[in-house]
């Protein structure tokens, strides 16, 4: 799973940087074409979400989509074999 | 089926401002709503006026968008003459306390069968931002510009008064809390009431010095307390810090509905 924040319908109040527990939303610094600063995802592929919901079957965690007051927050399926970005920690 | 089946996706983005609870209330309740595995067909949402009251607009069922105060009456009507259908009302505080007052006091005295989601963001947001019954002491607004001199409403104490049969307030910072007790309320026969402290950081924010939605969350997070540790607190003879309100299940007991679905 991918997790996709709708450019069109987020008004940039950032909620979700405030509740996720990982951090992956950072507030943004670049406004976008309808004048507004959007989150910027850092590091995605660490939402719990996004890897565990197809092992449950079921939501997990899901709280920046609940509290997203615009609906802006989604979870999409991947096409195969979609390149990732790999950063090697040391 | 997903919470995605129940919006009006043509109609979104909504028209509420940036960072409004509003939008996090209509998410939890149709969590809940799909939850329970309702049709869309047996479900109505009715709303008077204000902010919270353009919920309806959003969601893709049967909704009634009624006069400024007059859910309860129109929900009234609406259960009565159809029982079987499930009735979920979204209300403000401006339309809830303060003109539709009595209309809320007799369907919780008649302990109608539906559910009342009350988003309360202590102020009138859609008008320009005057004090409404729920503006809590101290608070700066249009029509209250060195201060609200005057007590505030405790709606659930008088949902509790009134004879309703679950009453229970959460914020729009603990979403899943407040999705569980909406459950709760569309599970309990009778009336449900669920206020949602909300915030609303244009107009109640701005002039209170909590400009960022942030600022809002963290007021909301901090002055919330859960109903035990306010219990336990009387008991002991502490005293309870300033501007608290409880959080949790306030009521829940089984006065004989009035509409309940055969």
């Amino acid at each position: 799973m991918k997790l996709v924040i709708d450019e069109i319908r987020c008004k940039g109040c950032n909620l979700c940087v405030l509740v996720c527990p990982y951090r992956i939303f950072q507030e943004g610094t670049e406004l976008n074409d309808r004048g507004i600063v959007t989150p910027v995802l850092d590091r995605p592929e660490r939402c719990t979400n996004c890897r565990l919901q197809p092992l449950y079957g079921r939501l997990l965690c899901g709280v920046c989509q609940m509290i997203c007051p615009d609906q802006a927050i989604t979870w999409v399926d991947e096409r195969p074999f979609e390149p990732h970005k790999v950063e090697v920690e040391f | 089926m997903s919470t995605t089946e129940w919006r009006r996706e043509d109609r979104l983005p909504h028209i509420y401002c940036s960072g409004c609870g509003n939008g996090t209330v209509i998410n939890c309740t149709l969590a809940a709503v799909d939850e329970m595995g309702w049709k869309r067909e047996e479900t109505v949402f009715l709303s008077g006026i204000g902010c919270s009251s353009r919920a309806p607009g959003y969601i893709n069922t049967d909704s009634l968008h009624t006069t400024h105060g007059r859910a309860l009456a129109f929900a009234t009507g609406v259960k009565l003459a159809r029982p079987d259908l499930h009735v979920v009302v979204f209300t403000g505080d401006g339309d809830l306390a303060a003109i539709g007052g009595n209309h809320f006091i007799h369907a919780c005295r008649r302990n109608l069968d539906v559910t009342v989601v009350c988003m309360n963001n202590q102020i009138y947001g859609m008008t320009g931002g005057q004090g409404s019954p729920t503006t809590p002491p101290g608070a700066i607004s249009t029509t209250t510009p060195y201060g609200s001199s005057e007590p505030a409403f405790d709606l659930t104490e008088l949902a509790i008064a009134a004879g309703a049969n679950y009453v229970a307030r959460w914020t729009s910072y603990h979403v899943k809390e407040l999705t569980k007790a909406i459950v709760e309320g569309l599970q309990t026969p009778g009336l449900a009431f669920i206020e949602v402290r909300t915030q609303c950081p244009t107009n109640y924010g701005r002039s209170n010095k909590m400009r960022e939605v942030s600022d809002m969350i963290e007021y909301l997070r901090s002055h919330a307390m859960l109903v035990p540790k306010y219990n336990r607190l009387i008991a002991e003879g502490k005293p309870i810090p300033e501007g608290t309100f409880t959080v949790g299940e306030l009521i829940r007991r089984n006065r004989p509905a009035m509409g309940v679905r055969p």
